[in-house]
């Protein structure tokens, strides 16, 4: 029983992309599926050629933020979207009725149609495969070069990352909505 | 035996086929053929194709289907409300609509399932789980849930309107209204729910949803009775749309109002994401040209001028008024859904942030449409088999044979046995 969020120190993210890719081997996502489970968002450079502001330039990477208080999840009408063991946010393929109000009401546009089950798919914090398997890491976070991502248990005061949230500044997106997002974003 | 439960005219495909072959009824037949060919053909595709057929997106999941839904059922919510100031409320000049009024709340409802059959992934599952794993907190599930439950209480209401049993119509009809009321304004708590979607988030969809409902049921019971009559309306006819007239006027007026308090709060102030969403449905054509001049202006403007006498004029402005409300329907999906989510669309992958776009598939048109043709058609097999009016309203009782020729008694036709 953990309650699982993530870190990312998004200033070190460098746009490789190499966590997507490794979210796509790891959870069979669909070939064309880009950007769906997991993706890296891009602020441009600010300024005119050859005047650029590089500093202004940064990524963004993002995914499902496995919100305490999922929008997602109260709206389902069938229980097929719950909060499993780990706190993590998780779809039931059996009960999913493809009724798509969880992807109207999530705030972070976090969930797609997977066209073999035809049902609601997203970031699972890899539950079915690497936390299934008895690993402690996701596959975003294992393949990242720069360390941007730190994935770990928030109930656990000696995890790293609840050191890393003890010690640094960060924030949330959205959070004023109160949907209690558990992807931290470390200033 | 069906007669006793329900009295009817003889149900044969012979009577289906006998009508007046006038222009305007052979135009009629024509379109509704199409439209059920159409709703076929769209049919088919999607079972061929999947959501795939669909324009709808990740970002705008859902579309037209959820639109003529919502269209449909506001009708049908709308003419059960409209019908009951008859017979539930007892004002005078509305009783005789009662029949009509709730057969059209029947066929109103059963196309809009029909449409949403084809919209929900997978409609057996939601039967399934909807039943053993409910989840009380979502809006679908109760809307869902009533809608059932509505549907069952206006068959029964029309069920014993049609046997003329005052008593358990109106129980009946009463039980119908307030759990229609609660279905409808649960359908507008789907969207006013969206804690992420601030231009749809809150208290107005819930109570507009009400509204405009009672305001569709106007424009329907003009359609219905400018068509049943032909446009020949009698003295207590007339009355009796001279009333509708003056109600849809006034609700035309706080429906007016209701809006623009609701773009005004929305913009007021400039709100993040409510501001800019509500600028993006105020100055859009379906909104100026659709809602406000199909839906709302030209319709009231014929009722003021003409101090809600030209009801002739009305019929066709009640048909404006429909396609007015159809962009009701649309805009209710589409604006809610048309500002990017933050995360992604904001800062993904250069694309400056743009509206997100959506434009229904022809298989989408052809099957929201389409559905049209199953209420034209559902419409036409009733007022054939069924007494819609009652009985001095009703020139079919003069010479009224039952299937093999017979005069028929009275008390089947009325049904008056059935109440003992
Ligand atoms: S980010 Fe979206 S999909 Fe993920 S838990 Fe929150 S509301 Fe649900
Ligand atoms: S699409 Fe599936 S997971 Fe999403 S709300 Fe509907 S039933 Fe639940």
């Amino acid at each position: 029983m953990a309650n699982y969020g993530m870190a990312l120190d998004y200033k070190n993210c460098i746009n490789c992309k190499a966590c997507e890719v490794a979210c796509k081997e790891e959870n069979g996502v669909q070939l064309g599926a880009d950007k769906h489970r997991i993706w890296v968002g891009v602020k441009e450079i600010e300024g005119e050629w050859p005047l650029l502001d590089i500093i202004s330039n940064t990524f963004l990477p993002s995914q499902c933020q496995h919100c305490e208080n999922a929008p997602c999840q109260e709206v389902c009408p069938t229980h097929a979207t719950y909060y499993d063991e780990n706190g993590v946010v998780r779809v039931d393929s059996d009960k999913c009725i493809l009724c798509s109000y969880c992807m109207v009401a999530c705030p972070y546009d976090a969930r797609y149609v997977d066209d073999r089950t035809m049902t609601v798919d997203k970031c699972t914090f890899c539950s079915d495969t690497r936390l299934a398997r008895g690993e402690t890491t996701t596959a975003c976070q294992n393949t990242c070069p720069t360390k941007v991502r730190t994935f770990g248990d928030l109930d656990d005061p000696e995890s790293e990352i609840s050191e890393l949230l003890r010690t640094r500044e960060h924030f949330s997106l959205k959070a004023h909505i109160g949907t209690k997002p558990k992807l931290f974003y470390l200033t | 035996m069906f007669n006793k439960i329900i009295p009817h005219k003889p149900i044969t495909v012979e009577n289906l086929f006998k009508f007046d072959k006038t222009p305007f009824n052979l135009f009629m037949m024509t379109v509704t053929i199409i439209l059920l060919a159409a709703f076929v053909v769209g049919v088919l595709n999607y079972l061929i194709h999947g959501h795939h057929a669909y324009g709808i997106t990740r970002e705008h999941p859902w579309g037209l289907m959820i639109a003529m839904y919502v269209f449909f059922v506001v009708s049908s919510t709308g003419l059960c409300i409209i019908s009951s100031l008859g017979h539930v409320f007892k004002f005078k000049s509305f009783e005789f609509i009662g029949k009509r009024a709730i057969f059209g709340a029947i066929i109103t409802i059963i196309s809009g399932f029909a449409v949403i059959a084809f919209e929900i992934g997978h409609p057996v599952r939601m039967a399934i789980y909807n039943t053993i794993s409910p989840g009380m907190t979502s809006a679908i599930w109760g809307m869902g849930v009533l809608y059932s439950v509505y549907l069952g209480l206006i068959v029964m209401e029309f069920v014993f309107l049609s046997r003329d049993d005052h008593k358990w119509s109106t129980m009946f009809g009463l039980g119908g209204l307030l759990v229609g009321l609660a279905a409808h304004s649960n359908l507008g708590a789907v969207f006013g729910f969206l804690i992420g979607r601030p231009v749809a988030n809150g208290v107005f969809y819930p109570i507009y949803f009400i509204l405009s409902a009672m305001i569709t049921g106007s424009y329907l019971i003009f359609l219905m009775y400018g068509f049943r009559y032909k446009m020949k309306f009698d003295e207590h006819i007339s009355t009796f749309l001279v009333h509708v007239a003056r109600l849809l006027g006034l609700l035309i007026a706080i429906l007016m109002f209701f809006e623009f308090w609701r773009f005004m709060t929305s913009i007021y102030g400039n709100v993040p994401e409510r501001a800019a969403s509500a600028m993006h449905a105020l100055t859009s054509p379906e909104f100026l040209i659709g809602e406000f001049g199909l839906g709302m202006l030209i319709p009231f403007l014929i009722i003021l001028i003409s101090k809600a006498k030209a009801i002739k004029k009305l019929v066709y402005a009640s048909l404006s008024g429909m396609v007015g409300i159809f962009f009701m329907r649309y805009d209710l999906v589409h604006d809610t859904l048309a500002y990017p989510m933050q995360t992604m669309k904001i800062r993904e992958y250069q694309l400056a942030p743009t509206w997100v776009h959506y434009s229904p598939s022809w298989t989408e048109w052809a099957i929201a449409l389409g559905a049209l043709g199953i209420m034209l058609s559902m419409y036409y097999i009733g007022e054939n088999f069924f007494y819609l009016d009652p009985k001095e309203h009703d020139d079919y009782f003069e010479h009224y044979k039952d299937a093999e020729g017979h005069e028929v008694e009275e008390h089947l036709i009325t049904g008056t046995d059935a109440n003992k």
